[in-house]
């Protein structure tokens, strides 16, 4: 009998341990952002758990994509300030544990986050489709009675909020802005007898020459695709497609201009790096800051990397705005991008939430952004331009005298999967996959199918 | 023991905290991931019920198809190469005196390592400027892309990762015929030996015919194990160039949490659990074998 009633007790103990394992517990539930970060992310060594400990701290987690201990972009490195000087100005009251993961992986994660139930209070999240993700099923919190006279004032126009907003309420507050150009060796152009190239021709010739003089010409990711689809919307938008028309179904994906501008980038292609299929976009900005190719068509974002990895090079780097093609658009349309973030419309904390996306938009944090990191700052902050890294005062002339803007291609389109699939055509169209016809022919087939 | 076998309520007792896991973790997932194939569903909204919307959408996606070949291939590649190469170790391994544990170890190790380091580490391996490349330059010899070049119906970079994993995982199914084999009586090998064999006629005609139902076993944990395999495809590759060596789980990573496509992402996961299932059906129907006193 004793052994029975030894057996039976034994075996409810241990399926009470195993449901105990399988279940999620009742302070997970109240701290959900909180548990997130312990679980799923690297978490910065730094944001000290010792506040956090207190009962009377708010907790807050700030998801980003680049890890802040490790990382050598001069852009990152400035958020890490940010997120120690929050932390140190707060302490007691509010604590922000951040989540870094790399970039490529980082929309994957967050929204395993969010489909969890666990969105961080505070996400980095690129303007476009990417943002409307997570507006449209209530993911995003709404920041327009946040946005106060004295901060809303505080930044250089409304305009800065164009891509944030939906139906006229804000859902992301823009850190910086980055203009898409090329930047370029001047050491390899000189000793290659190459010149700064305004037109199509002009660009061929200088590849050319840099070519002949032993040198590859132009270093770029097709791994990381929406690298090589930038270059694929610069030469659309040169040629003068109109992406709107197309967007909206009145015209075809397949025409005379997005034909000519594929082509030109197949022409382009004999320039590359030999292992452009397979390089990311980190290994294909090295191949330019470290010396083995002479281009890199990229957004100013790349300035903190370029001169945080190897500051060696800041004097060597030139930046020229992406050529004309005679005959086709207005040359002096650049490709525009801000970093955004959003709030979970679920967070039980927004007053610290916000607290912590007025830091990032503060005089200190935008000095920064323009001193060091070399972005355009959002704000009507005053800078020292002579601190600024020397990318940057060509970056500002080509964004000043550009004479409108646009966006990624990828993030112009109606969904993150409509951006990926253009950005896989056109990868298809550079790997000989497709020939630009069919490419142009598979999207117009694939938005029929998907768009609502 | 037979008295406790005879007590029903016992045995349900035993079973039900095993059988309680099944259900919660496996069972009711499973039900639950079939019925979101047929829907429309985001994760952030209720599922929408849209019949074979999902089925029929996959038969037309083109990175299904390249998923579903190269998962075949996975298939084909792990099962072949596992069993010839984990039957020649195993065999070498039984006959040889000294040095047996250390092999042993040696080859099983990979198996214990996370598959995210060995990833990435056999990622830096294949690189075009670290690793083999860099080796073969000095001898003037210009190595192939060994994870970028998209020539060819199965590319090179599935072939690499295919033997990565055969490398990985081979020290598994040498242990579990190397467990068999030491389970053979020697009495057989004497006897045969006696009767004029040799040591390979006494492989062929006594090792083999004794330890097809652990050949089956192997053969399904590889047929399943390589259909889900995902982890080194996803370190070394990302499924890239241009989803060239995508395989059906990282698509189904892909489009449930880079697209919010859960209905369609379960669509593809039911797809993957009948291939698990038709597989384990037609090796257990092709090792189906009696079992010997050994």
């Amino acid at each position: 009998m004793k052994k029975k009633v030894l057996s039976v007790l034994l075996t409810v103990a241990m399926t009470a341990s195993l449901l105990a394992g399988c279940g999620s517990t009742g302070a997970a539930d109240s701290a959900p952002a909180a548990d997130a970060s312990s679980d799923t992310a690297d978490t910065s060594a730094d944001a000290s758990s010792d506040t956090a400990a207190s009962g009377d701290v708010e907790e807050i987690t700030w998801m980003f994509w680049d890890d802040l201990d490790a990382t050598e972009d001069l852009i990152s490195k400035g958020y890490k300030e940010v997120i120690d000087r929050f932390n140190s100005d707060y302490e007691g009251q509010y604590h922000v544990t951040p989540i870094t993961t790399n970039l490529e992986e980082y929309y994957t994660k967050l929204n395993a986050l969010v489909a969890s139930g666990e969105t961080p209070d505070v996400f980095i999240v690129s303007p476009g489709p990417n943002l409307t993700t997570y507006v449209e099923p209530g993911v995003a919190a709404d920041l327009t009675s946040y946005l106060d006279a004295d901060w809303k004032g505080s930044f250089s126009s409304d305009a800065v909020f164009a891509q944030q907003t939906y139906d006229g309420k804000i859902y992301a507050v823009p850190l910086n802005i980055a203009a898409a150009c090329v930047f370029y060796n001047k050491e390899m152009f000189e000793e290659a007898g190459a010149t700064v190239p305004k037109t199509w021709d002009e660009l061929i010739d200088a590849c050319e020459k840099i070519q002949a003089a032993g040198h590859t010409p132009i270093t770029i990711s097709a791994g990381t695709a929406w690298c090589l689809s930038m270059l694929a919307g610069y030469l659309c938008d040169r040629e003068g497609v109109d992406l709107t028309k197309i967007e909206s179904g009145e015209e075809s994906c397949n025409n005379s201009k997005t034909i000519d501008a594929a082509n030109k980038m197949i022409e382009l292609s004999q320039y590359f790096q030999p292992t452009a299929a397979g390089d990311t976009n980190d290994v294909a900005t090295a191949g330019l800051y470290n010396g083995e190719a002479a281009i890199l068509i990229q957004g100013s974002w790349a300035i903190g990397q370029i001169n945080g990895e190897n500051p060696e090079f800041e004097q060597k780097c030139g930046v020229f705005q992406f050529p004309e093609i005679p005959g086709g658009n207005d040359p002096n349309r650049v490709i525009a991008k801000s970093d955004s973030l959003a709030m979970s419309s679920t967070t039980k904390h927004p007053e610290a939430a916000i607290a912590l996306m007025k830091y990032f938009t503060d005089d200190t944090a935008q000095k920064y952004t323009a001193e060091v990191g070399g972005k355009i700052p959002v704000t009507k902050v005053e800078y020292d331009a002579s601190k600024a890294p020397a990318q940057l005062a060509d970056v500002m002339d080509i964004f000043t005298n550009a004479s409108s803007t646009f966006g990624f291609y990828n993030e112009s389109l109606f969904s993150t999967e409509a951006g990926s699939t253009f950005d896989d055509n056109m990868v298809a169209i550079y790997l000989g996959e497709k020939t630009p016809e069919q490419a142009f022919d598979d999207l117009d087939a694939w938005y029929a199918a998907n768009k609502k | 023991m037979d008295k406790l076998l005879k007590d029903k309520k016992a045995i349900a007792v035993f079973v039900l905290p095993a059988f309680i896991l099944f259900t919660l973790i496996l069972f009711i997932p499973i039900c639950q991931s079939i019925y979101y194939s047929f829907c429309d569903y985001d994760a952030l909204t209720k599922p929408e019920f849209v019949g074979l919307k999902n089925y029929k959408n996959l038969m037309i996606d083109d990175t299904m198809k390249i998923a579903l070949k190269n998962s075949l291939f996975f298939l084909i590649y792990s099962c072949v190469t596992q069993l010839i190469m984990g039957l020649i170790l195993a065999g070498l391994l039984t006959n040889i005196e000294k040095g047996r544990n250390f092999f042993k170890n040696v080859i099983y190790l990979p198996c214990v390592l996370s598959s995210a380091a060995l990833g990435l580490l056999w990622m830096f391996i294949f690189s075009p400027k670290l690793g083999i490349n860099q080796i073969l330059a000095r001898f003037g010899i210009e190595g192939p892309l060994w994870l970028m070049d998209i020539k060819g119906y199965i590319t090179l970079p599935m072939w690499v990762i295919a033997f990565v994993a055969l490398w990985q995982y081979v020290g598994q199914s040498m242990m579990l015929y190397m467990a068999q084999i030491s389970g053979i009586s020697k009495s057989l090998y004497e006897a045969s030996y006696i009767d004029g064999c040799n040591r390979v006629k006494s492989f062929w005609h006594i090792t083999l015919p004794l330890i097809k139902p652990m050949v089956g076993t192997a053969m399904s944990l590889n047929a399943i194990g390589s259909l889900k395999f995902f982890d080194l495809i996803f370190n070394m590759t990302e499924g890239g160039p241009n989803h060239k060596t995508e395989v059906l789980a990282t698509h189904l990573y892909t489009q449930g949490f880079k697209y919010f496509k859960y209905g369609y992402a379960s669509a593809i996961g039911t797809v993957l659990l009948v291939l698990c299932l038709i597989m384990t059906f037609l090796i257990n129907k092709l090792f189906k074998s009696e079992n010997y006193e050994m």
